[in-house]
């Protein structure tokens, strides 16, 4: 039960989309930068645009062994 | 001699040992089905019972990620055609559900959570283990054995998870 891949690096503006394979529901949330999917069910995505530079630690809320980073250029 | 400890054992290792034997596919249905409906019903005594809310919050996933890997195998059980058929091990599961819903009846507050979470760890190690050593070696469907194989990662990450609240008791 993992993000695949666990870090990601993209350019500001860019879209990004999470989709759940797994069979369980999962979440894409980082409460201080404000994202937050909502649980989404399997085979459910999720897309954000990347606006602000830096680096977002995020978890899913139902699983927070579950980690991943979102590095914006 | 540690009867205690000799007790415990006694109590966890029948449904394994009769897992031992080669179950058919609507078996294994039913096992996968029982499984899950087992947990689902620990996690919402759990949550009715618990003022910990560490422990509140991992029945909740329990519930809601049981219930989602139970309405794919009845899903994936209709679209085959297989009926889940009734066997000792889903007895033998049924049977150590049972003992443990009523022994944490019995139990409040700080014995109830520590009591609820240990059984977690230990339940979810045995799923683990029959899901390597009898559940996906003996399904013969494909896609019954890619369900369950799917459903590993979830086992592996409550078991983790148990863990950490297991540890997190011991604190206290």
């Amino acid at each position: 039960m993992k993000f695949v891949p666990e870090r990601v690096e993209v350019a500001a503006g860019d879209r990004i989309t999470w989709t759940n394979r797994d069979i369980v529901p999962h979440t894409v949330t980082a409460a201080a930068a404000g994202m937050e999917s909502g649980e989404l069910a399997q085979g459910r995505s999720w897309t954000t645009v990347a606006r602000k530079k830096g680096e977002v630690d995020y978890i899913c809320r139902l699983h927070p062994v579950m980690h991943g980073t979102l590095i914006v250029r | 001699m540690n009867c205690k400890h000799l007790l415990a054992l006694a109590l966890v290792a029948p449904a394994l040992a009769l897992a031992q034997g080669k179950p058919s596919d609507p078996q294994i249905a039913h096992i996968v089905v029982t499984a899950n409906q087992i947990d689902i019903d620990a996690g919402k005594l759990a949550r009715s019972h618990t003022k910990n809310k560490e422990v509140r919050g991992f029945a909740q996933q329990m519930i809601t990620d049981h219930t989602a890997v139970n309405k794919q195998a009845a899903a994936l059980a209709k679209k085959l055609g297989v009926k889940p058929e009734d066997n000792d091990t889903s007895k033998a599961l049924k049977k150590d559900a049972q003992a443990n819903v009523a022994n944490l009846k019995k139990l409040k507050d700080g014995q109830f959570d520590k009591a609820y979470i240990d059984h977690e760890v230990t339940y979810h190690e045995q799923v683990l283990d029959a899901i390597d050593k009898v559940l996906v070696p003996g399904a013969q469907n494909a896609e019954l054995k890619g369900l369950i194989e799917k459903v590993r990662p979830a086992i592996a990450t409550h078991l983790e998870h148990a863990k950490h609240v297991q540890a997190d008791l011991g604190k206290k």
